[in-house]
């Protein structure tokens, strides 16, 4: 608020924002903090064990070490095969110059912001006897010929279904490995790569990979390594049906959640909670502090040329580079095809033997609901209302959130700008679960009459989307021109018009795009509504999904009302992200 | 900005109405919930039931013919067990969120009397067999369904792999069982702790004997390669070559034989014209008789509604489809599993008598989990 006329004007509206903030970011520290301050304490009392008590006696809980072994390995293989199969994607479809680019990235993107449940039913349809996968020999579900030859010989129970589970991560995440290496190889000076191979130090492909690739890209690599190691560190929805056997800490801790904070009680469960949560809140807090100075060097970068003009130097696409990118789409397209196909399927048993046949049974009984699942239609209703209703809250508080970061920054506030920048991360090192187990925990005893409260689940969805509104916004933020606000108040402009022209006007993309990503994940959001809705009777898509795929499946059409309702998730989430894609500036590269 | 603060407080104030008392806050860091006044909820005429996946067939027309006979609306809570329901009564003991309970068994049953989350229920319904009432008969609550728990093996598989029939649970730890059995865990499985209960009471005749106890048996199993999931589906879908698992996407196989209900073969059987080769394995005391109950929530806003409710279904013309229904006997005497595809044909029945009471359940559950813990980790 510099150079306006009216001063007293001026102030009143300057106190006015600067008490907007205040309140913003007071209202989102203490909401953030409250659930997980709370879960602790009451772990605390039930267990009375201190915190390093809980950290020391890690060991000893019950599944604790085999399930942070599995997690740790299988986020790790996670990210490895994420860059193994995103990095030559990211690579062919940054470098020519593609017809519908913007529809193929966006295709791309569409697994990232799928829900979990449904990437999970999705592979479960992918990897059946006579799904594709089976079909071209790589039986990851019953191992029989490579995947039984590699079990027998490396004497590794059931890899098959820890292949899927990493794949799926893989899946999941592709889109990271793009969104981070295509603005840097689509705007880089092709004149570097070709002045470099004439030089000794760029005559080879090896020696150019040292000197010039790994440099500029690895950051960026990294970074998206980095992601997708924290995201399939807190997967619950894929290792709770991929890899039954197994669990992450967050599926551990999803086991014994509902029994957990309770005093005189499965104390165990309280102890397991207790434990795992803080061993689990320092790996991630370390995973975020690793990727966000990683995400630093790699914004560091600069944009040497227009993307278009790079595009058109390389020229239209190799039938390499068509093929590499064409087996991305496949490998994307896949699952969902899987699911749709799965949903008219059903299976006839008899001493014939099984027979598969073609129904629409899987989603008559999946829109009409029963007594133990409500109908998809009533669920998709809730789904869409918490969705609605978190991009109401969500989106405005990110906004403010990353503007005031970005104020803080440009005041000079550094430590306080990287603090809150930490502050908002926040969530994603609690984990769902204990974001959830918090709100469970301390609105029960404090106000029991909350869980009658139909929009209770928003809660936790704000907190769990607010860091990818303002991870998105941040950087819209940065690249903000202050003199056009300047303009604004010049012309005398009131606060609104001066920040609708000044501020608005150049944020609409990002924010499209922060919105259609909070719409996504609130729909799909799985974790924190696992233990909630458990109080009241709102049960979202995902969760009638899961409580379809749980119960006893002696009646057939169990299994094609499941997918049914996967199939209505992912046509719900592809129909809002889509409409929310039609509105996003194509020069705008802020997001997934 | 002062207006904005007010409405908040104003709010603020409002809201906190509904809080817990300081006494009932003591009572429950105390464990004493039974001596505490309960909060009951805001009466608003609808039926909160608290349950699980149950019913799985009962559709929505039979709710509506409840409503239509009663006027009551009915709000359905799930929770993912048995044990899920039991947890949830635990959280929300000093100020119940809903009205009737439908699904606790009875090993679940001993640790919802001890902590007075039940209040009578005043029905007293004819025609229940003996079996479902042998366990609890008290006011508390009523039984609704029926089964027992107990080990289903892969008839085929044991033929084609020339395994003999065990004779006693003590073959199933040795080394041809190696990897070849799946449980679900008894800390968060209804069947799992059932069984976990039939094993204390098979072990139980022999603690002297020179075969050892329950303990030693759970080590043995766990060393011979058993297979432990978290849940029954897992260990029966996903694992047990025997069950429908086998034509279903995640199945994984290997295990020839699981813990489930006598009857589940004939489900099977129920649901595949007639074919199955699932059976049960018939050992004296190696099953558990479980009995599923209904009860009215100890501070339950709607208590005429939920007598009502358990009046309607325990009342003969709903609970005799239980079979069909939940894949349960039924509870009302005479009623029997339907001869429809070898339902009855292939579901076993067991005739020994468990000398199991709630008493012994309730004083020992703990200790049996922990135990089972100890010897499978």
């Amino acid at each position: 608020m510099i150079g306006v006329f009216d001063v007293s004007s001026t102030t009143v509206v300057v106190l006015g924002e600067r008490g907007l903030r205040s309140f913003v970011v007071a209202l989102f520290i203490l909401g953030a903090t409250i659930p997980f301050a709370y879960a602790i304490l009451r772990l605390n009392q039930v267990t009375k064990w201190t915190a390093l008590d809980a950290v020391l006696r890690f060991p000893s809980v019950n599944g604790a070490t085999e399930a942070l072994q599995f997690t740790l390995f299988e986020a790790l293989a996670s990210a490895l095969l994420t860059i193994v199969i995103g990095l030559p994607v990211a690579w062919c479809l940054s470098r020519y110059r593609w017809r519908r680019v913007r529809i193929v990235r966006a295709f791309l993107a569409v697994p990232f912001v799928t829900p979990a449940i449904v990437a999970a039913m999705g592979f479960l349809s992918l990897i059946r006897d006579g799904g594709l996968l089976s079909k071209i020999g790589i039986d990851l579900r019953l191992e029989t010929g490579i995947v039984g030859t590699f079990a027998e010989l490396s004497g590794w129970n059931h890899p098959g279904h820890f292949f899927a589970l990493i794949l799926a991560h893989a899946w999941f995440n592709l889109s990271l490995m793009i969104r981070f290496i295509e603005p840097t190889l689509s705007t880089l000076d092709p004149a570097w790569e070709e002045q470099l191979s004439v030089l000794p130090s760029g005559k080879s492909k090896m020696k150019r990979l040292r000197t010039l690739w790994v440099p500029i890209l690895g950051p960026a690599v990294l970074c998206a390594g980095a992601l997708s190691f924290l995201f399939s560190f807190t997967s619950f929805a894929l290792v709770k049906w991929l890899t039954p056997k197994n669990n992450t800490l967050e599926s551990l801790m999803a086991e014994a959640g509902s029994s957990a904070g309770i005093a005189g009680y499965r104390v165990d469960s309280s102890e397991l909670i207790y434990s795992v949560a803080l061993i689990q809140f320092f790996i991630l807090l370390l995973t975020l502090a690793i990727t966000g100075s990683l995400q630093k060097r790699y914004t560091r970068r600069l944009s040497l040329l227009s993307e278009q003009g790079v595009r058109e130097h390389h020229g239209p696409p190799t039938y390499k580079a068509k093929f590499v990118v064409g087996l991305g789409l496949v490998f994307t397209a896949l699952p969902f095809l899987s699911t749709l196909t799965s949903s008219f399927q059903i299976r006839a048993v008899s001493e014939r033997g099984v027979q598969t046949e073609w129904t629409l049974e899987g989603w008559k009984k999946a829109w009409t609901g029963d007594l133990s699942t409500m109908g998809v239609n009533e669920a998709m209703l809730n789904s869409v209302i918490y969705a609605f209703a978190t991009l109401l809250i969500a989106l405005p508080l990110g906004w403010i959130l990353a503007s005031t970061i970005h104020k803080l920054d440009k005041r000079g506030w550094k430590k306080s700008s990287r603090c809150l920048d930490l502050f908002c991360m926040l969530p994603l090192a609690i984990s769902a679960l204990m974001v959830g187990l918090g709100v469970l925990l301390g609105g029960l005893r404090w106000y029991p009459q909350m869980f009658n409260w139909f929009f209770l689940p928003v809660y936790p969805h704000v907190l769990l989307t607010v860091p990818f509104v303002v991870r998105v916004m941040l950087p819209a933020y940065a690249t903000l021109d202050p003199r056009y606000t300047e303009q604004c108040q010049l012309l005398n402009m009131s606060p609104v018009r001066t920040w609708y022209h000044g501020t608005l006007m150049f944020l609409r993309g990002p924010a499209v795009v922060a919105g259609s990503l909070t719409l996504a994940f609130s729909l799909g959001e799985f974790g924190a509504s696992w233990l909630l809705v458990r109080s009241g009777s709102w049960d979202t898509l995902s969760i009638v999904i899961d409580q379809l795929m749980g119960r006893p499946m002696f009646d057939p059409s169990i299994y094609p009302t499941a997918m049914a309702a996967s199939t209505m998730l992912m046509l719900l989430t592809f129909g809002l992200f889509f409409l929310a894609e039609r509105f996003r500036e194509s020069s705008d590269r802020s997001g997934f | 900005m002062k207006s904005i603060l007010s409405v908040l407080c104003m709010l603020l104030c409002a809201s906190l109405s509904g809080c817990l008392t300081a006494e009932q806050l003591a009572d429950i860091e105390n464990e004493n919930a039974c001596e505490s006044t309960v909060q009951v909820r805001d009466s608003d005429g609808t039926l909160k039931i608290l349950t699980y996946d149950i019913f799985q067939g009962y559709s929505n027309e039979l709710i509506e013919q409840f409503i239509n006979q009663t006027g009551i609306q009915v709000e359905i809570i799930r929770t993912d067990d048995a044990g899920g329901i039991l947890d949830q009564m635990m959280l929300t003991q000093m100020a119940p969120q809903a009205d009737l309970m439908l699904g606790l068994d009875n090993t679940y049953l001993p640790t919802a009397l001890k902590n007075c989350l039940l209040v009578e229920h005043n029905i007293t319904p004819e025609n229940l067999t003996q079996s479902s009432r042998d366990f609890y008969d008290g006011d508390l609550a009523l039984p609704f369904d029926e089964g027992d728990v107990c080990l289903n093996y892969d008839e085929d598989a044991l033929q084609t792999s020339n395994m003999s029939v065990p004779t006693s649970l003590w073959n199933l730890t040795e080394p041809e069982w190696n990897g070849k059995l799946a449980f679900p865990s008894p800390i968060t499985s209804s069947p799992g702790r059932a069984f976990l209960v039939a094993t204390y009471d098979y072990f139980t005749e022999e603690t002297n004997s020179e075969r050892g106890n329950m303990s030693a048996w759970w080590q043995a199993i766990a060393d011979n390669g058993a297979i432990f999931t978290s849940g029954w589906t897992e260990s029966y879908t996903t694992y047990y070559t025997g069950g429908y698992g086998e034509y279903t996407e995640g199945y994984i196989g290997g295990a020839y034989m699981t813990v489930s209900y006598c009857h589940s073969p004939g489900v099977e059987a129920y649901f595949a014209e007639n074919y199955t080769h699932s059976t049960s394995l018939m050992l004296p005391k190696s099953s558990f008789h479980q009995v599923e109950y209904t009860g009215v929530i100890h501070g339950a806003a709607e208590i005429d509604a939920a007598r009502q409710f358990i009046e309607y279904l325990t009342s003969p013309e709903v609970n005799v489809n239980m079979p069909e229904y939940n894949s349960m006997y039924s509870v009302i005497e005479g009623s029997d599993l339907p001869e429809t595809n070898g339902y009855r044909y292939h579901s076993d029945t067991i005739n020994t008598a468990t000398s199991i009471t709630d008493d012994i359940i309730e004083q020992n559950m703990e200790q049996w989990l922990l135990d089972w813990q100890d010897a499978t980790q």
